[in-house]
């Protein structure tokens, strides 16, 4: 059975659940009004936190298929927190907690026949700084697609060698897939780590700040490849530069102290923004919240 | 400001006052380098020096031969191959060497999954003050003096092990590797007790050095197996496995050595047998509970050969924990061309 089938059977598997979930919830399915584009991930009246403190709350939104959706905010907004709670990354957080529904595919990703491991395989993850495993330059690139045994033995090394190539790193490591990652720059490691999320065939792209430790040249090879996986996957990143969100993105959200302020597409939220606040954050003010 | 050129020693007083403290530096360093290198040389040599009457006495049947005959210490010494000894005196140290090998070898076997699972527990299972107590206890532990441990095998754990624990083993299926837990399991001194004892002694050692590693494993190259859909073990096996494994080697070589010339505890729960153990439980010897035990009454050798043989014995060591080190660094090395880790991390 080669990954593609697999992929098949595990992907009926998930929409099978998903409509019995839909089916299981009051009220209308929360995707079945087909207004605009299909939404793929979507929030619906979340809240949640740490311990006792509530880190975001009233936060419904709704990130349509195959687009960019830029997350931005000041420090400490949440924009990170709801990021890792869209592929349950929080779940190893001691005392965290979250209510409301965050819905793949219009499933709940909480839900009871939710096996997380898949849901991080359909909504990968890449971070702020590169975080290759101690493996050689190939291991690393087939690391997920060997754990949830997506391809054969044999396959391995084509899979390595084309997501090397998707990314645009394969003419520089052609020749050293068995050294370690360690040697090649930052901005190439992110290359590989993004290589090793697109190889177990995410839906989802979550993209944690992926620039924020690379150089121009780096930044702007990471920008390029988002901009390369969609439409046929959605992306949703975490940005500090407002400069990068206008430039990457269809669609921004707003984020200000937990709270979701503005979302809109990214052009009509730059150049005409609805809320104070985030017209005097998007004007370079550090603390939009602050009264004059 | 004063004004001043560029050649060292030239601007001034302040500058003259540093350069002195640079020399005097480089001077420390260097005394420093040199002296373990001096006191490892120093040693070796004298031992040679002492062991070499012994070595041209004994000659290669040393290393292959069992028995261990001093002679007769009150007869009319003899003269053999221009060396001086008493008559009848034959040394063969293999049953030394062998209950050496054997018994750090089950202390190895035994003590690395104890300590790399206590490691385990305590950094990623146990809540931090529990790891805390844990790690503590560890050190501890690492801290007692062997005589202690000796005592403790003698007086509590080889009884208790040949009342309730050896007769379990004993009954063991009569199958590989299990078979060779059969036979008589005598009063708990011996080469299992023996090297149980060591393992109590080195789990510690590899335990504090792999929860050290442990804790250095970056948490998030642990985030990014988790978000590629990882199990708990396939994380373990992906991140933190290669991380810390050539370091946990070299702890596991620390405490080889620490096994192979551990002296008074093995003397204490050896059975102290001048002979190979005959079954896992049969008294045995190592080479440095022989040279501590027999010290005393070899200084009776009116030819000194007795003594000599000591050293040579205790140069048998030396080379046979260097050898051990060596082929485990060498092991090392292999495992660590296939592990890529950024510079500086690990061992």
């Amino acid at each position: 059975m080669g990954p593609a089938d697999y992929r098949e059977e595990r992907l009926a598997t998930m929409t099978e659940d998903a409509r019995s979930a839909r089916a299981s919830l009051a009220g209308p399915a929360p995707t079945a009004a087909p207004v605009g584009p299909r939404v793929v991930m979507s929030a619906k009246d979340v809240r949640l936190g740490f311990g006792r403190t509530t880190v975001m709350e009233d936060i419904t939104v709704d990130m349509p298929a195959g687009s960019i959706t830029a997350l931005v905010g000041p420090s400490g907004s949440g924009k990170t927190t709801f990021l890792r709670s869209l592929n349950r990354m929080n779940d190893r957080v001691r005392g965290y907690w979250r209510e409301g529904l965050i819905l793949l595919d219009g499933q709940d990703v909480h839900g009871r026949d939710v096996d997380p491991l898949v849901l991080r395989r359909r909504v990968g993850m890449v971070f702020q700084r590169p975080n290759p495993f101690p493996m050689s330059i190939a291991d690393n690139v087939v690391a997920g697609v060997r754990a949830h045994r997506l391809a054969k033995r044999s396959q391995l090394r084509d899979i390595a060698e084309t997501k090397l190539a998707e990314v645009g790193l394969w003419s520089a490591v052609a020749d050293r897939m068995h050294d370690s990652p360690f040697r090649l720059s930052g901005g190439q490691q992110q290359l590989l780590c993004l290589a090793r999320a697109l190889a177990v065939e995410p839906e989802v792209l979550l993209l944690d700040e992926p620039t924020s430790s690379l150089d121009p040249r780096s930044t702007e090879a990471v920008e390029e490849l988002v901009r390369r996986l969609t439409p046929a996957r959605t992306a949703v990143i975490v940005t500090h530069d407002l400069a990068q969100a206008r430039r990457l993105s269809d669609y921004t959200i707003f984020f200000y102290q937990g709270r979701l302020v503005e979302v809109g597409p990214t052009a009509e939220l730059f150049e005409r923004p609805r809320r104070a606040e985030t017209a005097r954050y998007l004007g370079g003010e550090v603390d939009p919240g602050a009264e004059r | 400001m004063e004004r001043g050129g560029l050649v060292a020693g030239t601007t001034g007083r302040r500058s003259r006052g540093r350069l002195l403290g640079e020399r005097a530096l480089a001077a420390a360093t260097a005394t420093s380098a040199v002296v373990p290198l001096g006191a490892l040389a120093a040693t070796v040599a004298i031992l040679v020096f002492e062991a070499l009457p012994a070595i041209r006495f004994n000659g290669w049947h040393f290393l292959v031969g069992s028995a261990w005959r001093p002679g007769d210490y009150y007869g009319q010494p003899v003269r053999t191959g221009g060396v001086l000894h008493p008559a009848g005196a034959s040394y063969g140290a293999f049953p030394l060497i062998i209950g050496t090998l054997e018994s750090s070898a089950i202390a190895i076997v035994v003590a690395f999954p104890l300590a790399v699972g206590a490691a385990v527990l305590v950094v990623e299972k146990l809540p931090a003050r529990l790891a805390g107590a844990v790690g503590f206890c560890l050190e501890v532990l690492a801290g007692i003096p062997s005589v202690v441990f000796g005592l403790w095998g003698v007086l509590a754990f080889g009884p208790w092990l040949a009342r309730d624990v050896y007769p379990i083993l004993a009954h063991l299926p009569n199958v590989p590797p299990f078979d060779i837990f059969r036979g008589n399991v005598g009063h708990g001194l011996g080469l299992l007790s023996g090297g149980l004892v060591l393992a109590c002694m080195i789990v510690p050692i590899i335990a504090a050095t792999s929860r050290d590693l442990l804790r250095q494993v970056p948490e998030a190259t642990k985030e990014g197996a988790v978000a590629l859909g990882m199990t708990q073990a396939e994380v373990f096996r992906t991140v933190q496995v290669r991380w810390v494994r050539t370091g946990v080697l070299g702890a596991v070589i620390l405490g080889l050595g620490r096994a192979l010339g551990e002296t008074i505890a093995i003397a204490l729960v050896s059975g102290s047998v001048l002979q190979s153990a005959t079954n896992i439980y049969g008294g045995m010897t190592t080479i440095a509970a022989t040279i501590v035990s027999l010290l005393d009454s070899a200084e009776g050798d009116p030819t000194g050969l007795a003594v000599r043989t000591l050293a040579e014995a205790a140069l048998v060591l030396a080379l046979l924990t260097l050898l051990v080190n060596v082929g485990a660094r060498l092991l090392v090395r292999r495992a660590a061309r296939g592990a890529a880790l950024p510079i500086g991390a690990g061992f």
